[in-house]
């Protein structure tokens, strides 16, 4: 277990060095930041509001998390097959699984240091009104939730695509998809049954709870069990590739 | 050390491998033979636990491929054909990497980082950016990736391609250094190569084991006798003939060319089934010629080389 972890550490240590090795990844932390604060500011006109309030902030992580994510995972594993290297990694003494853990781990640190970077503007609003920080917290975990099972999705695309273009438009399509799928019940009318079942599926529907700094387990299972279900099918990819 | 029963791996509809089996002890250099798209690099990928076979078995050190990949990727290096690597990181940041992927020592880490850049002549690139490295050098990361952990198996998949003469022999030097204590598999183009570097050779062809063992024992089997290579005097091309019938009638002549007043260049066939063993050394054919007045001027033993063996069995399926 042990050498599990020091394995996969390994490799995310590797990717993250690599990462940030480009500017791509400071691009797209650089891209969040912006695009979020924008639309606080200025699209959303928090301070004409008058609203102690930060939901409006975070409504926008879902479709921006939908663009950056595949940006960050779209070369995890398009990237190695493409340069052969996946060869050298399948032929270390790593198990699917210690792969599949060390190449999420280093996407989502690259999420985890865009959220980190977004935290100013909470903190420096904090102080102009009476804020809900439960909210605030309930937010940001369900921001780092809905990242995961993003994160997962994208990996799964970049193992399922040849390229790079291919990994992130496959993903972007997907998480758009899912994301998006709510909003189907409430411009439309469909059967509740029918309702239940889109919303169970849309991640923003899930991640509306907890920017009401609700916490609900429900929501907190499907985005630990979607980002699971993501993780297994990946490494179910790496090992079928060794028998076709 | 590797033991191979009925291996086989299919891509579709495409049967790379078939039934393949040997056996490699330690201590063995093995050079794997064949053309392109003989199936050598697929049975190197089941070896290193980058394919698994579709059918059969493949102990590595007495484990299997297939259930248990992680203990047998710890015993082998492996250096892919194509020598892929992170550009991005310099021979010393990927060293490292590959070391604590491989779960060295960390206290030991820098010795041996160390020493394998030293034994493959790194040490004046360690901190450059691998993709500004010539091909020659790349192949020595790719190398130094292989051995850094100390694994009793070696598999290099044409580890000279690309490389100048100089860096060849550098590496074949390696290779046999290596060699006095691991098992090696090599595949190459290059047939010198075996010869300079193999104690065995397995010759693949169309998914199939063509021949293995040595290439002296691979050679008697093909070769079936002996060619003779004569420049005579005294004789003519029209007499030469009747007068090697007396030889033996299972002597044959391979070809006879005029080339000079009463010379002639003959090549004679001998098999190895002829009896007497004057014969089979040259002796006789001295005799034959004193006994015929003829003189001779030249007189060599053409060797059955490993390029023969190689085009005879690698050739033998198109001729049919």
């Amino acid at each position: 277990m042990k050498g599990s972890i020091h394995r996969s550490l390994a490799l995310t240590r590797k990717e993250l060095f690599s990462t940030f090795n480009s500017p791509v990844a400071y691009g797209i932390i650089v891209f969040f930041l912006l695009f979020t604060s924008l639309w606080f500011f200025y699209v959303q006109r928090f301070f004409a509001m008058d609203t102690a309030s930060l939901r409006s902030y975070f409504s926008v992580f879902p479709i921006v998390f939908t663009i950056i994510i595949p940006a960050i995972t779209m070369k995890s594993w398009a990237e190695e097959r493409k340069t052969g290297t996946a060869e050298l990694l399948l032929t270390m003494p790593f198990s699917e699984w210690e792969l599949v853990i060390g190449k999420f781990l280093s996407s989502y640190t690259v999420i985890l240091i865009a959220l980190i970077l977004s935290l100013p503007i909470p903190i420096s609003l904090l102080p102009l009104g009476h804020f809900d920080g439960g909210a605030i917290v309930g937010e940001y975990l369900g921001a780092l939730l809905l990242a995961a099972v993003a994160t997962s999705a994208g990996l799964l695309f970049s193992a399922l695509s040849k390229n790079q273009v291919s990994a992130f438009l496959g993903s972007l399509i997907i998480l758009l998809i899912i994301t998006l799928i709510n909003q189907i019940t409430s411009t439309f009318d469909v059967p509740l049954s029918l309702a239940a079942l889109i919303n169970y599926v849309s991640l923003a529907f899930h991640f509306e709870s907890f920017s009401k700094g609700v916490i609900d387990t429900r929501d907190l299972a499907y985005f630990i069990l979607i980002t699971a279900l993501l993780l297994f099918i990946n490494t179910r990819v790496i090992l079928f590739r060794k028998w076709s | 050390m590797i033991e191979v029963h009925n291996l086989s791996k299919r891509y579709g509809t495409l049967e790379a491998v078939k039934n393949v089996s040997f056996s490699v002890g330690t201590g063995q250099v093995v050079g794997l033979l064949g053309p392109n798209g003989a199936g050598k690099t697929t049975i190197m990928k089941m070896l290193t636990c980058f394919h698994f076979p579709t059918q059969g078995t493949a102990l590595v050190d007495g484990i299997s491929v297939q259930d248990n990949p992680e203990e047998v990727k710890q015993r082998v290096g492996y250096l892919p054909e194509s020598v892929p690597l992170y550009g991005d990181l310099t021979p010393d940041e990927y060293l490292r990497f590959v070391a604590q992927a491989r779960l060295l020592d960390p206290k030991k880490q820098n010795e041996r980082i160390h020493e394998v850049l030293s034994a493959c002549g790194l040490q004046s690139v360690r901190s450059q950016r691998i993709e500004t490295l010539s091909k020659g050098y790349k192949q020595r990361v790719g190398l130094a990736q292989a051995i850094l952990h100390d694994p009793p198996i070696l598999i290099l998949d044409e580890p000279t391609t690309g490389l100048d003469p100089n860096q060849i022999l550098e590496i074949r030097s390696l290779v046999r250094e290596l060699g006095k204590s691991k098992t090696v598999i090599l595949s190459t183009h290059i047939l010198q190569e075996v010869e300079a570097v193999c104690t065995q050779v397995l010759i693949i062809n169309e998914g199939r084991i063509a021949a293995q063992g040595t290439a002296e024992e691979i050679a008697s089997t093909l070769k079936g006798g002996d060619t003779w290579e004569l420049i005579l005097k005294g004789v003519s091309s029209e007499q030469i003939s009747p007068m090697v019938e007396q030889l033996g009638a299972q002597v044959s002549v391979n070809h006879v060319e005029k080339i000079g007043d009463e010379k002639i260049s003959l090549r004679l066939f001998i098999p190895s089934n002829v009896e007497s063993k004057t014969m089979n050394d040259g002796e006789g054919i001295f005799d034959w010629a004193v006994d015929h007045h003829i003189k001779i001027l030249q007189m060599n033993r053409r060797r059955f080389s490993l390029e023969d063996i190689f085009v005879k069995l690698t050739t033998e399926g198109e001729s049919k």
